[in-house]
């Protein structure tokens, strides 16, 4: 599965890159929530593979986590993909905003990639062989 | 929430972040006790607005922070760059800042990691510290401090 993973740490994505790849997954990064929504619209026009994945953290600049998983609720032709939040934003109140936007998880850091590996198998994304 | 964070809230954060991601084998934990010499060589902060006001920083020696940036970065230490060290310090305060404020008053917001790469005592005025943990990582220091701010919503101390 092609997985988005979107943060603007770049020591972030790499720890989030190295979990998801070693399940298979191939992954592109994006660095904040406008980077990442115009790689999507260039995927869009081009009619190239859209990512079913995104892992999505909260505080970052130009925009934030919260605002891109709107604006891909927005987009009806983003409907199939799955968002994952992986933030420090650990509030119930957030946590419920989130969800409430479309986030389909929700990962509080610190995590340890048993965390991300078992939400992954709850959305029933993991590959087949692959147990959490 | 409305208590404020403790020693204690610090160093179960600090452990859940080592373990996480600086010690994940558990052979370099960061030991709650000062190191030999204090060092705020490199300082990493967020700052918290809404109804509790301050700041979570971050800082450490050089080359704690140096050593944090290969183990998160997964690259040698003598391969380490300023960049790196931007990086890693900012998240780091930035993962253990948002923390810190789940234990805050609601509602509050986390900014963006600042890093500083210079000695930083006293850079933060018309604050008090709520608590702080000194510790010892790979005998280089690194300390966590919540700092309360005392200014008014104009940025003017109280009186």
């Amino acid at each position: 599965m092609l997985t988005m993973v979107i943060d603007d740490s770049r020591a972030m994505r790499l720890i989030l890159k190295r979990i998801v790849a070693q399940l298979g997954f191939e992954v592109v990064e994006a660095a904040n929530g406008k980077e990442a929504m115009d790689y999507l619209t260039s995927t869009l026009e081009s009619g190239t593979e859209a990512p079913g994945l995104a892992l999505v953290d909260w505080n970052m600049p130009e925009m934030n986590g919260l605002e891109f998983v709107t604006a891909v609720r927005a987009e009806p032709r983003l409907r199939s993909m799955t968002l994952m939040m992986v933030t420090t934003e650990s509030e119930q109140s957030q946590i419920v905003r989130a969800l409430a936007a479309g986030a389909h998880e929700y990962v509080i850091k610190p995590f340890t990639p048993d965390a991300i590996i078992d939400k992954l198998a709850l959305l029933g994304l993991l590959p087949n062989g692959v147990a959490a | 929430m409305t208590a404020n964070p403790t020693e204690d809230d610090l160093r179960v954060i600090a452990e859940q972040v080592w373990s996480s991601y600086l010690d994940t084998d558990g052979a370099s934990p960061l030991l709650p006790f000062p190191a030999q010499q204090r060092r705020d060589d490199v300082s990493a902060s967020v700052s918290v607005t809404g109804a509790w006001r301050g700041h979570v920083v971050v800082s450490c020696s050089d080359t704690a922070s140096r050593n944090a940036a290969a183990a998160l970065l997964g690259i040698e230490h003598e391969d380490v760059t300023d960049d790196d060290v931007t990086d890693a310090l900012g998240e780091l305060a930035n993962i253990i800042g948002g923390n810190v404020k789940s234990l805050l008053p609601e509602p509050c917001a986390l900014s963006l990691p600042h890093v500083l790469m210079e000695k930083t005592a006293g850079r933060y005025p018309s604050v008090t510290e709520v608590c702080s943990l000194n510790g010892t990582w790979l005998d280089e220091s690194v300390t966590v401090s919540v700092l309360e701010s005392t200014a008014d919503f104009a940025g003017v101390s109280a009186p």
